[in-house]
């Protein structure tokens, strides 16, 4: 009976074992990582719609003469230094030191908002020079309707994850903040940066 | 046993190095992009250095590396998918599919 009771005990510490925590993670972040999965699927659609279209279309325009290059290499290295600092912010919270922590958040808002404002200053270009959802001076319309709504959804995405991110630094300097909590609009921000790896690469350079 | 890892094994000098690793991957993909090559090996490589990027940033940023092998798995789901999608779209879009969208 006592080996059977020790059998049990060794598959629930497994970890296909189940139990009542079958993830080993809190609820909420597995939440979070179910929120990321289903935004991936989204992400996910645009890209290969946008791939699709692309690749039925007789031309497309070349990237580096439409887009200024600079810009958007200087918007990768913010988000994905911001992404380096939001992991400090998560580390500093989990040691209790919430100045850190919210010094570190306060230096990833500020990244993200420095993207944001690059992404209205492209933006405004773009529509200037004549580029809409059904339409752009470069050829098919596809490929402002594409990169309109790609970017958009992306952009929409950080200012969330910016909004998201106050909140957390505002509640973390009143002293009313949990490590789990910065660790959950952590995942979510390092996500924001991973679909932005994914538009850089396929829409930006490809 | 994930929790303690959390707390713990991750310095501010993994997170650094990390960074700098970003950066550079980052610096080759932008190169890939400026190269002449035929378009189907730089599509390719861009796919090698993006998944490598992504893994990174899951493993290290977003501790994946420390949680169970399941919820690991778990995270891999989107991106079958997307591989399943796109296998069934693309083939489409062989041979002469230009009726399908308009020159202005």
């Amino acid at each position: 009976m006592e080996s059977s009771i020790a059998e049990q005990q060794r598959i629930l510490a497994s970890d296909w074992g189940g139990g009542k925590s079958p993830f080993g993670t809190s609820w909420s972040k597995f939440m979070m990582w179910i929120f990321i999965i289903s935004d991936a699927l989204t992400f996910a659609a645009f890209l290969i719609t946008y791939g699709f279209m692309r690749s039925i279309s007789p031309q497309w325009p070349k990237q580096t003469e439409v887009f200024n290059m600079v810009l958007i290499t200087f918007m990768t290295f913010m988000l994905i230094s911001s992404s380096a600092v939001m992991a400090m912010a998560v580390a500093a919270a989990r040691a209790r030191q919430p100045k850190l922590a919210v010094q570190f958040l306060a230096l990833t808002i500020l990244g993200g908002l420095i993207f944001l404002g690059c992404q209205a200053y492209e933006w405004t270009n773009l529509i200037e020079e004549g580029a809409r959802l059904t339409r752009n001076p470069w050829g098919v319309p596809q490929f402002s309707a594409a990169f309109f709504v790609i970017t958009g959804f992306h952009g929409f995405h950080v200012f969330s994850g910016v909004t998201i991110l106050a909140i957390v630094a505002l509640r973390a300097a009143m002293g009313k903040y949990s490590a789990d909590g910065v660790e959950n609009a952590g995942l979510y921000w390092h996500f924001v940066d991973v679909v932005w790896v994914f538009v850089f690469a396929f829409f930006y350079l490809l | 046993m994930a929790e303690q890892h959390d707390q713990h094994s991750i310095s501010y000098k993994t997170y650094l190095m990390t960074w700098v690793w970003l950066l550079v991957l980052t610096a080759l993909a932008l190169g890939l992009g400026y190269t002449n090559i035929d378009e189907r090996l730089k599509a390719f490589l861009l796919v090698c250095t993006t998944l490598a990027k992504i893994l990174v940033i899951a493993a290290v940023f977003m501790h994946l590396r420390y949680e169970r092998i399941n919820l690991i798995l778990i995270t891999f789901t989107p991106l079958i998918l997307a591989v399943i999608l796109f296998s069934f779209t693309f083939p489409e879009t062989l041979g002469n599919a230009t009726h399908l969208i308009r020159v202005r």
